[in-house]
């Protein structure tokens, strides 16, 4: 079961796991916003968390793949949930745990620097023998062999930690009822994410890669693959069917869309609950 | 299709906890992000092996890169305590290079705010405990804020972002003032202390000027009696825009004195409007804070001299009235710390002397008494004749005498031998 967690009314992703998995099984892409790991100081390819749109959380909890959480208790702003101390065994396993590797981490450093060592022991036991010789010792006095693992300096400070990404102990958290419109999930039954969810559910079901589509000033995207090989042909736009749409609107959208050789959809769900798409191209620009 | 439920998993959800071997793997992990060269994005799927081959490749290295656990070196990691009152993150362990663009002292201690803290474990560099565990990038999430997305964003591409102030934009009076133009300048270098010895008195000494009325409000706020709304926000905002040098405990007492001198003097120029008028409307967002006459009276506080010419070495101790009330006063002797120092005479040149020095002719009581010039100029001359006395009269009081007549002519030989003090000697003459 993939694990949503709510946050202020999003939906994010820790797993790494069900982050492939929603992307591969699922074909959704969401957005990553942590930074990276690996390089966290930049900008171009982020990491984990991987927020999801309200309409593929939505999705994803349909289908019956995922589970919506709630956090409770952390939140210190919020009245009476400043606990009491935590018993004092979780830091005392901590502390253990933490002692426990650093032991073996001191070791495996030992372990490592001997393997280094025996590489090298030729060269070593060379340039000893010149040296011993330049002083006029004899040549032939055997190598040394100190005792590694007591000589061996590793600084506590040396030690690796992990930050973890995601939370190592399964925290206080509770499933939430996506159903029901709440604080921490607020979008049920809103009219206008109602609307949109049946339209993205609509392309996704028709096999399509549908994504968040406000870089280009539209509600979705949709792509013929994963939008990492490949390139949106549509521009999505949401409008109520009865509503008036400003034409300047539509000039504007198809302008953009065909500028970067994209179709504008004006989608609208009809109250049957099929789906209308039209289709909009600036014709003169080919 | 892909979109039936996947089948039940068997083992049990993986938490990512890297076991040793691993954490000191990591240390020789490449640090850098592959480049994506896997072409050009294709326009539609077409099925063929070569493109499901350049997806898979892409994936791969995707997935590569999320899966990877931040491993830090202990050593490096800077050790900060969530503290969920106050809403702020305490730092353990002096802060690292960061401290120039993030961070506020608060209490003597080194804080930061919740989003540059999340920032930070993002990047490595903080270790957050909370309860005396170490959090994971999710619960700081779940704790602090999600707010910071953006912040995180903009310091990622490497802006220095601080909350916004209302008080660091200058308002139209201090505009008329020209104060804005200081307040930029103390802000492009931002004076911070890298330990802070005594709370609640930084930004002060440095808004003095800016700010006049603010310095007022000063003991009332360390007396703590009066919560100043500029100054106990709970979320900490209030400490984050400028930082200031804040003076040593011992340097306090006289940094408020110039403070509030400054005041005073900003004070004068300011047109006492009263009630009414143009100034005091523009004035009045400030005077809020309290535009209370001056707590103290100069004119009866005492501050000893200390100078080297001072024979006073015992001070008594201050009134308590005076200090912050985390300052202890106490009677000292400063006869041993006056050895510690560079007591070393001045020497004054003579004219340093003489502008220093300079008496006044209205000091001297005989001038004082005469009553128009002639008099003066009779006093003078008995002065100097007084003068004269001491010396010895025939050298001064007889007539001068010319060694040589210029009518008597005389070789160079005669006049040397005139006025030759040596004679010249003639032993080696019968040599």
């Amino acid at each position: 079961m993939i694990q949503i967690h709510v946050l202020e009314g999003k939906g994010f992703v820790w797993s790494y796991e069900d982050a492939r998995r929603i992307r591969e099984e699922f074909r959704m892409v969401g957005i990553l916003v942590g930074a990276l790991a690996r390089k966290p100081r930049q900008n171009i390819r982020l990491g984990l968390p991987l927020q999801l749109l309200p309409e593929e959380t939505r999705l994803l909890l349909e289908l019956g793949a995922a589970k919506l959480m709630r956090p409770t208790g952390l939140q210190p702003h919020r009245e009476d949930t400043i606990q009491a101390e935590p018993p004092p065994t979780g830091i005392a396993v901590y502390q253990q745990g933490l002692e426990q590797s650093y032991k073996e981490q001191r070791h495996l450093a030992a372990q490592e620097r001997k393997a280094l060592l025996d590489t090298l022991a030729e060269q070593i036991a060379q340039g000893q023998a010149k040296k011993r010789k330049k002083r006029g010792e004899s040549a032939d006095v055997p190598l040394q062999q100190t005792d590694l693992e007591s000589g061996f300096v590793f600084p506590r400070e040396s030690m690796m930690v992990q930050i973890p990404t995601e939370r190592l102990e399964p925290g206080p958290q509770q499933e939430l009822d996506w159903q029901a419109a709440s604080l921490d999930w607020p979008h049920s039954g809103d009219p206008s994410h109602e609307t949109r969810y049946r339209i993205y559910r609509d392309l996704w079901e028709q096999g399509h890669f549908v994504t968040g589509g406000t870089k280009f000033g539209g509600d979705f995207l949709v792509y013929p693959g994963d939008p990492m090989r490949y390139h949106a042909h549509y521009i999505v736009l949401c409008v109520p069917q009865q509503a008036p749409l400003p034409l300047y609107d539509v000039i504007s959208a198809g302008r953009l869309g065909s500028n970067v050789k994209k179709t504008v959809l004006l989608c609208s769900a009809a109250a049957d609950g099929s789906i209308t798409y039209t289709s909009v191209q600036w014709s003169g620009m080919q | 299709m892909e979109t039936e439920p996947p089948p039940p998993r068997k083992r049990r959800r993986h938490r990512r906890r890297l076991c040793p071997a691993e954490l000191l793997a990591a240390r020789k992990r490449d640090r850098k992000v592959p480049q994506r060269s896997h072409g050009q994005k294709d326009f539609i799927p077409d099925g063929s092996e070569e493109q499901a081959e350049r997806l898979r490749l892409c994936r791969e290295e995707h997935w590569q890169l999320l899966e990877e656990e931040r491993v830090e070196r202990l050593g490096s990691l800077v050790e900060a305590k969530w503290n969920a009152q106050e809403g702020i993150i305490e730092l353990n362990s002096p802060a690292g290079k960061f401290w120039h663009t993030m961070g506020f002292t608060e209490r003597g201690k080194q804080c930061l705010l919740p989003e540059e803290a999340l920032y930070l474990l993002e990047c490595g560099s903080i270790q957050l405990f909370y309860k005396d565990l170490p959090m994971s990038i999710q619960e700081a999430y779940e704790t602090l804020l999600s707010q910071s997305t953006v912040f995180s964003h903009l310091k990622r591409l490497g802006y220095i972002v601080l909350r916004f102030r209302s008080s660091t934009v200058p308002s139209s009076y201090e505009r008329q003032l020209n104060l804005d133009a200081h307040g930029k300048n103390s802000e492009k270098r931002p004076r911070k202390r890298k330990r802070c010895s005594s709370p609640r008195l930084q930004d002060k000494k440095a808004k003095a000027f800016e700010k006049p009325q603010d310095t007022e409000g000063t003991p009332e706020m360390e007396s703590g009696s009066q919560p100043d709304p500029n100054h106990s926000a709970p979320d900490g905002s209030c400490l984050s825009a400028e930082k200031s040098e804040e003076p040593n405990p011992g340097e306090a007492e006289g940094d408020q004195a110039e403070a509030t001198g400054a005041t005073a003097r900003c004070r004068d120029s300011e047109p006492q409007t009263g009630d009414g008028g143009e100034a005091s409307a523009e004035v009045s967002e400030e005077s809020s804070d309290g535009s209370r006459p001056p707590r103290w009276d100069f004119a009866t506080i005492t501050f000893p001299n200390v100078a080297a010419d001072s024979p006073q070495t015992l001070l008594p101790e201050p009134d308590k009235e005076l200090l912050p009330e985390n300052v202890a006063g106490r009677e000292i002797d400063t006869s041993r710390w006056r050895g510690l120092l560079n007591q070393k005479r001045e020497r004054p040149s003579q004219k340093e002397r003489d502008q220093r020095f300079r008496s006044s002719v209205n000091a001297d009581k005989k001038v004082r008494r005469c009553h128009n010039w002639r008099e003066y100029k009779a006093l003078l001359r008995e002065r100097s004749k007084r003068r004269a006395k001491s010396r010895p009269s025939h050298l001064w009081d007889q007539a001068v005498t010319p060694l040589v007549e210029p009518d008597r002519g005389v070789s160079t030989a005669a006049l040397l031998q005139q006025i030759s003090v040596l004679q010249p000697s003639h032993v080696l003459d019968g040599a």
